[in-house]
């Protein structure tokens, strides 16, 4: 019945390997031409050095870098869950009333247009040296592709499935929670992925200000300025890997919450979880399921003829 | 299926003895004089139809003969410009919650299992009880769909799909059932065995069901009485009764009450079609 079951399933760890080969790869060939540029046109360590030089600088300055790290990655979560949080709602709130879509919308997408540097240093004015403007600024970069996304996710809600809906005599409310919050999930992780690369960028811009609480971003002027060219090399690539990072979490937490767009059957705390069901009716593992649920996504063929 | 003998379905002037003291030839459902404009257009001209308690009636007609406005209207998502619905001799007109409605999209909500598809209608009105759960289940494992239940919708052929879609439309536990092309998107074999599965599903539960097919050999094979409908606006052009012994099978198709039949709606299809070439 099925394809998959043929071919002899790769081990978890093996399988995680296999996927991580060809990224690495990919960096490796970077790393690779990046000497080979150095070689070829002579440069001098101050002016690129390898990237060799560069992570061994993150490690010899490690104990300065570490806490700034920290700073930087306060300033990037609190910041994007604050830009989500607002953009979701905004969405919500535009999606349930066109009015306020129509007034709020054109502004919203005027608010990207307005460059984020520029920006920066007006909100220190207004908002002192201190963990806000940065929080603003990432919040302000993050938001819109959320907005964005959700908005759209709700705005193509199949109307067929609200007629059915209505039909059934269906509360607003439990429609709104049943029917339309499911279905932005995977726009909104849409947003929240473009949003978390971007939010490490916002934290540099919100540190480049001035800021009595350093963190990588006023490290990457302070160095630059003295021609540490490979710790500044080594910072971009913190900066890079925060971002990195981000993506890959929000990646997971999607993989946790939408099981269904990779799994046959619902896991087993999960079933029901929907509506506080506690799953206690499906205890009969049938072997069809058994295995549905360890071979993944597949089509299920039409049962014996003449059921 | 050969134990239960077949008794022939009520139809509207049966006299039907309900249990109790209460003797009634009221309709389970009855739509008088339904009428529905749109700006110019008229959509659905005076119609009137009653169906009678556990009958199954098809309604086959050309596009645009206003099959689903008419639908609209007896499940109360549009208010008729003139004219009323009655369920139970009950005055529904432009009432939700009182039928149950299926359409040729499945329109499963892909994050629920199987389970939690069937017993929609519940969590969305009133929250969904273990009790509803328990019943969709039992209700789902009865009718092919028992190795099913946990599953994701995306995981399962188009067949059980609409399956799950029907489970679903019979757990919101009305008795009237508007089936609006349910098998149209189908291939031809699973469209079968859904007919089949369909009419078996039917005789344990005794529903009433309208079902809009533009498939007339669909349309006879499954109903009690089939109705015609001419092209806009629309309006009943004919009612045949459909007197094939029931259980029906695959052999049913090719009898010569069968064929008799097929030319007869035909022929009044053809009628409905030319009035609006006519037009």
């Amino acid at each position: 019945m099925t394809t998959s079951t043929t071919r002899p399933r790769r081990g978890g760890v093996a399988r995680a390997l296999g996927l991580l080969a060809l990224p690495i790869a990919g960096l490796a060939i970077i790393a690779v031409i990046w000497n080979i540029v150095i070689w070829i046109f002579d440069l001098k360590p101050f002016v690129l050095p390898t990237p060799q030089a560069a992570v061994r600088a993150i490690g010899v300055n490690w104990s300065t870098l570490a806490p700034l790290t920290m700073q930087t990655v306060l300033e990037t979560v609190y910041g994007f869950l604050i830009g989500a949080a607002l953009g979701f709602v905004l969405a919500v709130i535009m999606s349930a009333m066109k009015f306020l879509q129509r007034l709020i919308f054109p502004t919203l997408i005027t608010s990207q247009a307005v460059p984020i540097v520029a920006i920066a240093a007006p909100l220190v004015i207004l908002f002192g040296f201190g963990m806000l403007p940065k929080l603003i600024i990432v919040a302000w970069i993050v938001f819109f592709p959320v907005a964005v996304n959700v908005l759209d996710g709700l705005a193509h809600v199949d109307p067929d499935l609200v007629r059915l809906s209505r039909v059934t005599g269906a509360r607003r409310v439990r429609e709104f929670l049943m029917i339309r919050l499911p279905a932005t999930l995977s726009p909104l992780f849409s947003g929240l992925k473009i949003g978390a690369t971007y939010a490490v960028t916002g934290a540099v811009i919100g540190e480049w200000t001035g800021t009595p609480t350093p963190g990588l971003g006023t490290q990457l002027l302070k160095v630059n300025a003295s021609f540490k060219t490979d710790v500044v090399y080594g910072v971009t690539f913190l900066l890079t890997a925060i971002g990195v990072l981000s993506f890959l979490i929000v990646m997971a937490v999607e993989a946790i919450s939408t099981p269904w767009t990779r799994r046959t059957t619902a896991w087993r705390g999960f079933r029901g979880a929907i509506d506080g069901y506690d799953g206690a009716h499906g205890s009969g593992m049938s072997p069809a399921r058994a295995d549905g649920a360890r071979t993944g996504p597949q089509t299920v063929g039409e049962p014996d003829r003449g059921q | 299926m050969g134990r239960i003998a077949w008794l022939p379905r009520p139809l509207p002037t049966t006299i039907v003895f309900e249990i109790g003291y209460r003797v009634t030839d009221v309709p389970k459902l009855a739509a008088s004089g339904v009428s529905c404009r749109f700006g110019d257009v008229l959509a659905v001209d005076d119609v009137s139809l009653t169906v009678g308690r556990g009958e199954f009636v098809s309604i086959v007609g050309p596009s645009g003969c206003g099959k689903s406005t008419l639908f609209n209207v007896i499940s109360g998502l549009q208010r008729p410009t003139k004219g009323g619905i009655a369920i139970d001799g009950v005055d529904v007109t432009g009432e939700t919650g009182h039928v149950g409605y299926m359409l040729q999209k499945d329109l499963l909500l892909p994050w629920r299992t199987v389970i939690g598809n069937i017993v929609l209608g519940a969590s969305l009105t009133r929250g969904a009880t273990q009790d509803d759960r328990a019943e969709a289940a039992r209700l789902a494992s009865r009718y092919g769909l028992g190795q099913f239940l946990n599953h994701y919708p995306h995981a399962l052929s188009g067949g059980m799909r609409q399956r799950v879609a029907f489970m679903r439309t019979l757990a919101l536990g009305q008795d009237v059932l508007l089936l609006d092309e349910p098998f149209g998107a189908l291939d031809s074999q699973t469209r079968f065995d859904m007919q089949m599965w369909l009419l078996s599903v039917c005789r344990d539960l005794n529903a009433t069901i309208l079902f809009v097919t533009h498939d007339v050999d669909e349309a006879i094979f499954l109903a009690d009485r089939v109705i015609v409908m001419s092209a806009r606006p629309g309006r009943i052009a004919r009612e045949l009764p459909v007197g094939l012994p029931r259980p029906r099978t695959v052999d049913t198709l090719t009898t010569v009450m069968f064929i008799d039949i097929k030319r007869e709606v035909q022929a009044a299809l053809g009628h409905a079609e030319a009035g609006r070439a006519a037009r």
